[in-house]
């Protein structure tokens, strides 16, 4: 703890740094699974490239 | 494959926390279920690239159904009253009209994963509710008596989301025993 008894974080990201970051990461996160329930909070734009980006031998 | 990737793998940047999505989805409230048990927790992300493949793909308030409730909470902490880190907490709640709400939403998930809050450590999650005329974000935190602490995270919180009103902190507590609680704390 600091000296005003604050906890220290080390992994503290601005606003601006996060936002950089929002166009580049546009695919699901590995093992997100997709049920009935929670198809209706999907964008219908879903992006799963860990599951399509396979090679096609 | 003859390929060579040029492709640099870039570190993920990991967060302080783990976070977790919840959704109460309107559909399966309509069928007069008790309250919580259509809340399910969607997915748990550490890194910053997690945070935004989720995001990126998943409605906004202003796309969801009336009555859908979104949460973001803390790794093992549930979005309930009887949760045992929330139980003694409360929540501060800010209000807008219908579709508006994305940017603040956006920012409020920002600030949070981002631990932008002086008292970062108190706080629980947050949940966006999308009703008929308006869509309410509250930030819940654990320690509701710890006055000093709350008035300070809502205070940033407003500086965060440039929020001019007036808003209110109800404790849990009072919200258990009276559905029209009022506000202990206001900044």
């Amino acid at each position: 703890h600091n000296e005003d008894g604050k906890a220290n974080v080390d992994k503290k990201y601005s606003r601006d740094f996060l936002l950089k970051f929002s166009e580049q990461y546009t695919d699901l996160p590995q093992g997100f699974e997709i049920d009935a329930d929670i198809k209706v909070l999907m964008n219908g734009n879903i992006h799963v490239s860990h599951l399509v980006d396979r090679d096609s031998d | 494959s003859s390929k060579k990737s040029t492709a640099v793998i870039q570190q993920p940047h990991p967060l302080e926390h783990s976070w977790t999505f919840w959704f109460d989805n309107p559909h399966a409230k309509s069928k007069q279920a008790i309250w919580g048990s259509s809340m399910h927790s969607i997915h748990t992300f550490a890194t910053v690239e997690d945070f935004w493949g989720l995001y990126n793909n998943i409605h906004h308030p202003s796309k969801l159904a009336v009555g859908a409730d979104f949460y973001c909470f803390k790794h093992k902490i549930e979005p309930k009253w009887e949760d045992p880190v929330c139980a003694n907490g409360g929540k501060w709640t800010v209000i807008f009209p219908k579709g508006k709400s994305d940017t603040c939403w956006l920012y409020t998930l920002l600030a949070m994963i981002g631990e932008q809050f002086d008292h970062g450590d108190e706080i629980c999650g947050a949940v966006v509710n999308v009703r008929t005329k308006q869509e309410k974000i509250a930030l819940w935190t654990k320690n509701a008596s710890n006055e000093a602490a709350q008035l300070s995270i809502g205070k940033q919180w407003k500086e965060l989301l440039d929020y001019n009103e007036t808003i209110g902190f109800i404790f849990h507590e009072d919200a258990k025993r009276d559905r029209s609680a009022k506000n202990r704390y206001t900044t």
